[in-house]
């Protein structure tokens, strides 16, 4: 059954006439005109997974545009659409399908954005940017042999750990988000993330030499 | 496949039935209607304040009276408006000139004790019997007021808590002054500011956590 035939009761209720919207940005949105995305928004809140997956998919571009006008870094910028998404997906229950469905989407994908670009802003108090560096890093006094070497081998042990615990490592240690979120970009339960977290540094301690071998 | 596109598919694949949130104006509705049930129980418990009808004939604290309870009306009605990720943050607005009045009438109480007893006026005494009261009102009021708005943690969990704050601590108010007689205005004011502190500290503090662990375990909104 395709999604558009699962939905189709929903257009009987009628959201709202389309209408404009202006963005904080001061562009003109044109909302969405055939309350298409209001009845996939129905019909995902009714669990249909598939309407629910096309949805996403489909305004994927709207919170793509928002994030990169408000963060310059284009990674950073879809880091911040992928918490927009898990934001979606935790407030679905708050969507009220007599409304627009985009001013809601822009108005989350705007406050993740603006968590990104604060959480980049401590961040960035304690960080030093590596540029500055480059000469220092590039210079063999500083650097020597032996840290190559060890960042070498830090970077094969890591490529040599199982996917899960791979991604469990980038996701809660490298990344430093959030266990639940870290999770759900994972694919694993937030205990199978800190098991996976956990086996991955224990074997790079062990490989190390920084913890005793079994 | 990008990761975000992997990500779409794993919340597809994770989505479950939620059960929408009825309008923000009926679930306010809703928690002013479990508040004033609480009030109105607890009078029936306590009975009215013994010296009621002649505090009802003081102009001042009839305009205090009423701007508290106002303010918490008006208070929840923006709190849950706020929760909303598609409504104006103007709502923020809606409670302050009923709270400016109440605020302002406490203040001028201060200041009166101060000119009756001296500076000693402004040193609250809390007694245990007194505590129970506000307490006893307060705390389940905020409380539910919290569970209530813990949702809104993800999208504005600053306005959204001091909403919450200010009308659990104007509502308690509210009802407190039909039973019960605060020492003095001092008192009151540290009471109600402290009770505001502690929704938002408790919003702020463990709001995400529920938000989160409720969506693993599939959110209902309730």
């Amino acid at each position: 059954m395709s999604a558009c035939a699962t939905i189709g009761p929903v257009f009987a209720k009628g959201p709202r006439a389309p209408r404009l919207g202006r963005q904080r940005s001061g562009t003109v949105v044109v909302a969405d005109g055939d309350g298409r995305w209001e009845a996939l928004m129905v019909a995902a809140q009714a669990g249909d997974a598939r309407a629910y997956d096309l949805l996403l998919r489909d305004c994927l571009p709207l919170l793509r545009g928002i994030a990169r006008r408000r963060i310059a870094d284009a990674h950073e910028a879809e880091d911040a659409v992928q918490d927009t998404l898990l934001t979606v997906h935790r407030m679905l229950a708050t969507y009220d399908p007599s409304r627009p469905l985009r001013p809601w989407l822009i108005a989350i994908t705007e406050r993740r954005c603006v968590d990104r670009l604060r959480r980049r802003g401590r961040g960035a108090g304690r960080e030093t940017p590596i540029d500055d560096h480059a000469e220092t890093l590039a210079a063999p006094a500083t650097e020597t042999g032996e840290d190559r070497i060890a960042g070498r081998q830090l970077r094969e042990a890591v490529a040599e750990l199982p996917e899960s615990q791979r991604t469990a490592l980038r996701l809660a240690k490298l990344e430093d988000l959030p266990l639940a979120d870290a999770a759900a970009k994972s694919g694993l339960s937030v205990g199978a993330l800190k098991v996976a977290t956990h086996r991955a540094l224990k074997t790079l301690r062990r490989r190390f030499g920084a913890e005793d071998k079994p | 496949m990008t990761a975000t596109d992997d990500l779409i598919s794993r919340l597809s694949a994770d989505l479950r039935p939620v059960r929408r949130l009825a309008p923000p104006m009926r679930r306010a509705a809703g928690w002013l209607g479990f508040a004033t049930l609480l009030i109105a129980v607890a009078v029936a418990v306590f009975g009215l304040r013994p010296d009621f009808a002649e505090r009802l004939r003081d102009a001042s604290e009839v305009v205090q009276w009423v701007a508290s309870a106002a303010t918490g009306v008006l208070a929840t009605i923006a709190a849950f408006q706020l929760s909303l990720p598609d409504r104006s943050p103007r709502w923020i607005l809606l409670p302050l000139p009923a709270a400016a009045v109440w605020v302002a009438t406490l203040g001028l109480g201060c200041l009166a004790e101060v000119a009756r007893v001296g500076p000693a006026a402004l040193w609250p005494g809390f007694s245990p019997g007194c505590m129970a009261f506000v307490l006893g009102l307060g705390l389940p009021l905020a409380g539910s007021l919290v569970w209530m708005l813990r949702y809104a943690v993800a999208i504005r969990p600053v306005p959204v808590a001091v909403m919450g704050g200010l009308a659990g601590a104007a509502l308690s108010a509210a009802g407190l002054w039909l039973f019960h007689e605060l020492e003095g205005a001092a008192e009151a004011l540290i009471w109600h500011a402290g009770m505001t502190l502690v929704v938002v500290g408790i919003l702020l503090a463990f709001g995400r956590s529920w938000e989160r662990r409720e969506a693993e375990h599939g959110f209902t909104g309730a």
